[in-house]
């Protein structure tokens, strides 16, 4: 097989299953809450950040992860009690608190980082031959851990008790609440999941990229886009739009410029909204 | 007038008063400024957030540094164009509000979210594009204006610039276009039922946004002599959204007092305080939670002692622009359904073009929802809805109401804080007024025999400067019964009105809606639960079921209509 | 399971700025049943909502064994021994039928259903399926096997016959005599005045949101019923 072509395959898996781990905790908090956190980017930026600290401490690097659960966990509390509970019927007006939120994690990334950008290590380097290629062995490893946080997080949802009343809280609060289940606090939680998968997709992405205060508005618009694309509310979804995003953003990017690749999103994007607003997957 | 005196008169100071340096940085905020004032006319008025307004700043910027440097020998061309490249900008804006807000319901995140990703991709393409913006480091050695020498020159112009800004800002708030968008911040959809395309009234609202911020950005070019993609990027966006907040968004001045104070405080206090940027994160999330009038909140008591107290004469409004002649509202075999569920089937009814009509039913019977589909608000899959002839099904709600359909909401949908005055003006407008007249001031102070007539009726209406939200449940439910009756419909639909009224007032709902049936000469069609209110008024009664006509005929043929008493009392197989 | 005794007293309240129910008392002892008849839009299910804590009380108070549990929400409430079955959208569509009965039960077996699937076996056939797949009346069905087998001492029904064929209201007459035996009390609005007769011990009939007849239902005739409950 051309491992030119081997390669691109394999970039292109990768591209549209990071961006399904990327896009999971919007996809939690907006699709399940209604809330649109504009903050994803920076909790994803945390966990960067994160993984920095643990490297620069000399900890293995899967100390990252508990770590940014922490984090990520207290200020995602903190967040939904502070910020996003008063608001829950104002929509609009949690776009621009969390925007706020956004710019504040920023500014103190920034106060206590700077603005430079930081280098993290990759864990495991090296290449793995695969298929007449050589291919790096971390981010095959990354496809490994998106994939079984994706599915995990699917049956999980799907099966356990929680993820019943989680459905049911979502689908009907009143009845919810006129059974027992305490849905301010399920609210809460389920907002804190979405937090701490933003940060675990930044542990997992650190190595690879330019760690920055401003990486996460990157981030958070491309799991915007997804959800549109997607639609909210079902793993299809999240996967379709993944899919269609990454699959457009890779492939033009590759052959035309990374320009072009967010051009070509952009407007994909908006014709999504124009003329299939609730995306590939409607969920009524 | 006197507010605008005195701003002139502070603008030609300035310079005076702090001295060179503060002049030229002046100069250079005021240009900021006046694109904040883009951002407080979205988000202040409007009610939606533009997160990357530098946009059309920088889009400005670029266009006007360009033609500078091509025409350095002839700098007239330039300046002629200047005003060329602020419409583009203008209209850019105008565009992507026009796609973005096309969709039903909720719009604001998404448009928030796609200025955004536009700010970026911007920031983008200058930064990349070097050949025509110069790349990274930008568009060097744009000469200056013609004719201008000193520092309090440039600061001449910018607040020259900034005051037009602030003249056209000032001017569209006290127009009718700035209630309607005051009114759609509330509750757009009740906008729309009074026959308001909002999603123009939003477009045009970014679009005039985009003009401010491109004026801004044609000035700066020239000014600066440089222009980087920083000026067109997010970082830009951001502060002027920071600015106008803090500033104060709903004022008109807010986001000029935003950005001249917490602008060039910043660029002197960044380098030094470096917890500075940190403060002013903390600070912008505490206005939006708590404070959000901003600074100029503060400033309240001084406004309204500046406010014009003089009582202006009233101008008689013309005459609605539809037909208005009574017209035979009917459904034919309408179905609409939701998911799997059908919530009319195959419904069939005709009203008579005069008249006081009532219908009922059980819940879920389908009233209200056949309220809905009339009004444009339920699609319709099978069947027909007409008005005198004009289908009406698949109309947007605005265009039926244009028709002649007024609506009044279950609960009581009057624009809370807005003035009486202002609710009343809105329902005036609705019909009569075409799109140039709703930049003209004078229409704040339309008024038809029919208000006075309400009015005289209804003292409290005439109080025009009290906020509607101040009123009880009773009279909000008789103010929005007014504003549905002065659209001088050919259909007025009331939905539930006497809902949690008292005796009294609901009397006093019977008597208006027997007046208001001799006095418009049309078709009245009222959803009711008292029967005893249906007694005093249906001349015909219609029995919905099921999302089905099960009877209909006058109030003592459904009382001895089997079929009627089984489904309201339910009966035993 | 212990009694329980509920009680409202003169309790006022609506929705936003409307008032729909006014100056309402009444209540239901442990083994009795109170009937709340009424045309639409009388108020019933606001009586209900006002219950059970989703409306707050502009004035009276709602008292449980004698406390009162104002300040409790919902969730709450059902956590003080209160279970309600509201009249829209009564079981939760998205998940199995199986889900919906055990959702807030420590197990998920159905040893505890035993008796009322013998009385409604068309949910034993359906454990599996999604609930919005049945059809509206089975909905209810669902909705009354999983309020009543949370076995608490007050429960509120909000037309629980809607949609339901007779034998199977027969049924749930069945079901609500035997609950009655062991000591709750329930409070039930109905449309359904041949249900209603069949389990009510007192009647609270409701028009324009205050009560205009009230009483044992020993002392009440169906006529006077009727004249209330007609067009």
């Amino acid at each position: 097989m051309d491992p030119l072509i081997v390669t691109q395959a394999i970039n292109l898996i990768y591209a549209v299953s990071t961006l399904a781990v990327l896009a999971l905790g919007l996809a939690v908090i907006f699709g399940l809450l209604g809330v649109l956190n504009i903050a994803h980017g920076e909790f994803i930026m945390i966990g960067a950040y994160c993984a920095y600290v643990t490297q620069s401490g000399r900890w293995p690097y899967l100390a990252a992860v508990p770590l940014t659960l922490i984090v990520c966990g207290i200020l995602g509390w903190a967040v939904e009690w502070i910020m996003i509970r008063p608001l829950y019927r104002r929509p609009f007006d949690t776009l621009v608190a969390t925007w706020g939120l956004s710019l504040l994690l920023r500014k103190i990334a920034e106060a206590i980082f700077g603005l430079g950008f930081y280098s993290v290590n990759i864990p495991v380097p090296g290449t793995v031959h695969f298929l007449d290629t050589e291919y790096p062995i971390y981010r095959l490893l990354l496809i490994a851990v998106s994939l079984l946080i994706v599915i995990g997080l699917v049956i999980w949802y799907g099966g356990s008790r929680t993820g019943s009343r989680i459905r049911a809280m979502v689908s009907n609060p009143e009845l919810a609440q006129a059974q027992g289940i305490s849905v301010r606090r399920l609210a809460a939680g389920t907002f804190i999941v979405g937090t701490c998968l933003a940060g675990l997709g930044g542990v997992m992405l650190a190595p690879l990229i330019p760690v920055q205060p401003f990486m996460g508005l990157d981030y958070v618009l491309r799991a915007f886009f997804v959800l549109i694309v997607g639609g909210l509310g079902s793993v299809s979804g999240l996967l379709s739009g993944a899919a269609v995003i990454g699959g457009v953003d890779s492939i033009i990017s590759a052959t035309s410029s990374a320009t072009d690749g967010y051009f070509a999103v952009l407007v994909l994007s908006i014709l999504f909204l124009w003329l299939r607003p609730r995306g590939i997957v409607a969920h009524s | 007038m006197r507010t605008a005196s005195l701003i002139v008169l502070i603008a030609v100071a300035l310079p005076f008063l702090l001295g060179p340096f503060w002049a030229y940085q002046l100069g250079l905020y005021a240009l900021y400024a006046a694109a904040a004032v883009g951002v407080g006319l979205c988000w202040g008025q409007a009610g939606f957030l533009p997160l990357g307004q530098a946009l059309f700043f920088g889009l400005g910027a670029y266009l006007s540094g360009l033609t500078f440097i091509a025409f350095a020998d002839l700098p007239i061309v330039a300046v002629l164009a200047m005003p060329i490249f602020a419409v583009v900008s203008a209209l850019l804006a105008y565009a992507i509000g026009v796609l973005v807000f096309r969709r039903r319901g909720e719009s604001g995140p998404y448009f928030s979210m796609i200025t955004l990703a536009l700010s970026l991709l911007a920031f983008q393409i200058a930064t990349s594009w070097n050949s025509v913006t110069g790349g990274f480091n930008g568009l060097k050695g744009i000469p200056g204006l013609p004719g201008l020498n000193d520092f309090s020159d440039v600061y001449y112009v910018s607040a020259g610039v900034l005051l037009i800004v602030l003249a056209i800002a000032g001017w569209l708030y006290t127009a009718p276009i700035g209630v309607l968008w005051r009114a759609l911040a509330q509750n757009e959809r009740r906008v729309q039922l009074f026959g308001f395309d909002t999603n123009q009234l939003k477009a045009a609202a970014f679009g005039l946004s985009g003009l401010m911020a491109g004026i801004g950005g044609v000035i700066y070019a020239p000014q600066q002599g440089i222009v980087t993609p920083q000026v067109v990027g997010f970082g830009l966006s951001a502060d002027l959204v920071i600015w106008t907040a803090v500033g104060g968004r709903g004022n008109l001045l807010g986001p000029v007092i935003g950005t001249l104070l917490v602008g060039s405080l910043t660029a002197q206090l960044r380098d030094t305080l470096p917890f500075w940027e940190v403060l002013m994160a903390v600070f912008f999330i505490a206005i939006v939670l708590v404070f959000p009038k901003g600074i100029a909140g503060l400033a309240d008591p001084l406004a309204r002692f500046l406010k014009s107290r003089r009582k202006q004469p009233a101008v008689a409004a013309p005459k609605r622009l539809s037909s208005d002649l009574p017209a035979r509202l009917v459904l034919n075999g309408v179905g609409v359904r939701a998911g799997e569920f059908t919530i009319l089937d195959r419904l069939s009814l005709e009203f008579e073009p005069t008249g006081i009509f009532c219908v009922i039913g059980p819940n879920g019977a389908g009233k209200t929802s056949m309220f809905n589909a009339v009004s444009g608000e339920l699609a319709t899959v099978t069947g027909s809805i007409d008005l005198g002839g004009t289908p009406v099904s698949g109309l947007t709600p605005h265009r039926v109401t244009r028709l002649g359909v007024a609506r009044k909401l279950q609960i009581p949908s009057v624009f809370q804080h807005l003035s009486i005055a202002d609710n009343l003006a809105i329902a005036l407008w609705s019909g009569r007024a075409n799109k140039l007249q709703l930049l003209d001031p004078r229409l704040r102070r339309w008024t038809t025999p029919m208000l006075e007539d309400l009015q005289t009726r209804y003292p409290f209406l005439a109080s025009a400067e009290r906020k509607a939200g101040e009123l009880s449940h009773g009279e909000q439910q008789i103010l929005e019964l007014a504003m549905a009756l002065l659209t001088e419909p050919r259909v007025l639909l009331l939905d539930e009105p006497c809902a949690g009224l008292s005796p009294e007032e609901t009397t006093a709902v019977i008597g208006i809606v027997r007046w208001a049936a001799v006095r418009l000469g049309g078709a009245i069609i009222v959803i009711e639960h008292d029967m005893s209110l249906v007694k005093e008024l249906a001349e015909v009664v219609y029995v919905l079921h099921n999302g089905t006509l099960l009877a209909k005929g006058s109030v003592g043929a459904i009382q001895a209509d089997a079929a009627v008493r089984a489904v309201y009392v339910g009966g035993e197989k | 399971m212990t009694a329980g005794r509920l009680v409202f007293e003169a309790i006022t309240g609506g929705y936003g700025s409307t008032t729909i129910v006014r100056d309402l008392t009444g209540g239901a002892n442990s083994g009795e049943v109170l009937c709340v008849l009424g045309r639409n839009g009388v108020g019933k299910s606001t009586l209900m909502k006002l219950l059970f804590g989703y409306l707050p009380c502009r004035r009276g108070q709602v008292l449980l064994d004698g406390k009162p549990v104002s300040q409790l929400d919902p969730s709450a409430r059902r956590r003080s021994g209160m279970t309600y079955c509201p009249q829209e959208r009564p079981v939760f569509d998205d998940l199995s039928v199986r889900d919906n009965l055990t959702l807030m039960r420590t197990s998920r077996q159905l040893g505890a259903f035993r008796r009322y699937f013998d009385r409604f076996p068309v949910l034993e056939r359906r454990l599996t399926q999604h609930a919005g797949t049945l059809s509206g009346g089975e909905k209810k069905m669902l909705s009354f096997v999983r309020g009543l087998a949370e076995d608490q001492p007050i429960i509120l029904l909000d037309e629980p016959s809607e949609g339901v064929q007779w034998e199977n209201i027969l049924h749930m007459i069945a079901s609500i005599t035997e609950k009655k035996a062991t000591g709750a009390a329930f409070v039930v609005v109905e449309q359904n005045l041949s249900f209603a007769e069949r389990i009510a011990d007192r009647y609270l009939i409701m028009d324009q949101g205050r009560a205009v007849l009230e009483g044992s239902s020993s002392a009440i005739y169906r006529g006077q019923i009727l004249a209330h409950l007609h067009v």
